[in-house]
């Protein structure tokens, strides 16, 4: 199956790389529209991020762990094995862990307290894989993240600050780009309006068709350090949970698009 | 909550007429960007007094702050030894297009070599200002600490920030000005 699955994704993503080279839209969503269209006539209708789902689904309900359990008792908001939608309300605060937690860092504890991974086992593409899983099942959804728990808001405040906080060898700040400089390139897509745009923080996670990549809000932050020299901050880690609070709130309100197909 | 924050953090700065001393991060926030590991938390909690004038008030100074924080911006440029500020163009070509040193291109039109960006104004055709010693002070200067002539811009601080060396600074001064540079006897590259 892994086999077969990796075949299909170098045959899909080879197409799409055809696709890559057609003549580009000046604007990024219509640009990506066609590039969907255009992955969709040739693979017969399946796409990369499809086959993500596909094995994220496996991953999630597979026996597996040191607890030989699946994830189908992952509580990610709405309660245990119900997923409809709950990417939509993550980051939030969960009462088992104490802990705001978004979608990568649920898992993550899941894999943790059901199956009985040990935080250094756990592989961060089959976290991926799950996150589209889930995401599939929150598509056309509404994006309703609002911070209520005191947990929430200081986090949410924190993640704020921390979005306008400029430090390094290159001043680097989120705000610096995202805030100042909306619309405008530098390189190949203009910055996106993260507070003005709703539809910018609610489609995460994404497949990137440009570069093949599979990635949830966190890949997209750790980019954004590493594009400007500056070490992101780790996986999991509260600084990202903070910074997708912040974002995902912004997008109150958006229908989902999910995965996301971008780029 | 949030006001209490921005209250505090605007006491401290202003007890310091805005300038030295100027703190951003509380120690929640401090807290919180531990929690992002050890590389990341020496970079971020290194934060100068200057960044964090920015982090404060978002990038845009208020009157009172603005003076001052200028003239400290000012008195951090440095100048090559001996003083030409203009170099080799055919240097600062490659300083200007590549995108771990100068990257400038990812941000200004002009280059004949890449299809430049527009986070920052077109370059294209820079040499028709002339070489004059202010022109050659100003483009200097400005690339060295672009905030000593526009605070808390996006442009990075070559100079200060130590990503170029003055004589590359100068390079790519000459890049710009030059007559027989590249960048002025050739088209720019367009999208």
């Amino acid at each position: 199956m892994g086999r077969f699955l990796g075949l299909l994704v170098a045959l899909v993503l080879g197409l799409g790389a055809l696709g890559v080279l057609a003549q580009e839209e000046d604007d990024p969503v219509k640009e990506a529209e066609k590039q969907k269209q255009q992955l969709l006539e040739q693979s017969g209708g399946i796409l990369p991020s499809d086959l993500y789902v596909q094995q994220g689904e496996e991953l999630f309900k597979a026996k597996r762990g040191p607890k030989q359990a699946s994830l189908e008792a992952c509580d990610f908001g709405r309660g245990p094995g119900r997923l409809e939608g709950v990417v939509g309300r993550l980051p939030r605060y969960f009462f088992d862990t104490r802990r705001v937690e978004d979608l990568d860092s649920r898992i993550r504890t899941c894999m943790i307290r059901l199956q009985g991974f040990r935080p250094e086992e756990i592989r961060r593409s089959e976290v991926v894989a799950i996150a589209f899983y889930i995401a599939s099942l929150s598509n056309e959804k509404t994006m309703y993240v609002r911070p209520l728990l005191p947990q929430e808001k200081q986090l949410y405040e924190l993640g704020e600050r921390l979005f306008y906080l400029r430090a390094g060898p290159r001043d680097m700040g989120c705000a610096s780009c995202h805030v100042t400089y909306v619309g405008r390139r530098a390189g190949v897509l203009p910055y996106s309006d993260l507070l003005g745009d709703k539809r910018v923080a609610s489609h995460w996670p994404a497949f990137r068709y440009s570069n093949d990549q599979a990635w949830t809000m966190a890949d997209r932050i750790r980019a954004c350090y590493a594009n400007l020299g500056m070490p992101a901050p780790d996986f999991y880690s509260e600084p990202i949970i903070a910074l997708t609070l912040f974002m995902n709130a912004q997008a109150r309100g958006a229908r989902m698009d999910l995965p996301g197909f971008i780029r | 909550m949030r006001r209490s924050y921005l209250i505090s953090a605007l006491l401290l700065v202003g007890l310091a007429s805005g300038q030295p001393g100027a703190t951003y991060i509380t120690p929640e926030l401090q807290r919180l960007i531990q929690a992002g590991g050890q590389n990341y938390a020496n970079v971020l909690l290194k934060q100068a007094p200057d960044q964090a004038l920015c982090s404060i008030h978002r990038n845009r100074l208020p009157p009172e702050v603005l003076g001052p924080f200028i003239e400290e911006q000012r008195r951090l440029i440095k100048y090559p030894e001996g003083g030409r500020l203009m170099g080799d163009w055919k240097r600062g070509e490659a300083i200007y297009n590549t995108l771990a040193r100068g990257n400038c291109f990812s941000c200004h039109a002009g280059s004949p070599l890449n299809i430049g960006g527009n986070v920052g104004p077109s370059l294209e055709k820079y040499g028709q200002r002339g070489t004059s010693e202010a022109v050659q002070r100003y483009t200097y200067e400005v690339i060295y600490n672009p905030w000593a002539y526009f605070p808390c811009t996006v442009m990075y601080r070559f100079g200060h920030g130590g990503l170029l060396k003055p004589e590359e600074i100068a390079d790519v001064v000459a890049y710009l000005l030059d007559p027989s540079s590249d960048f002025n006897t050739k088209p720019a590259l367009r999208r």
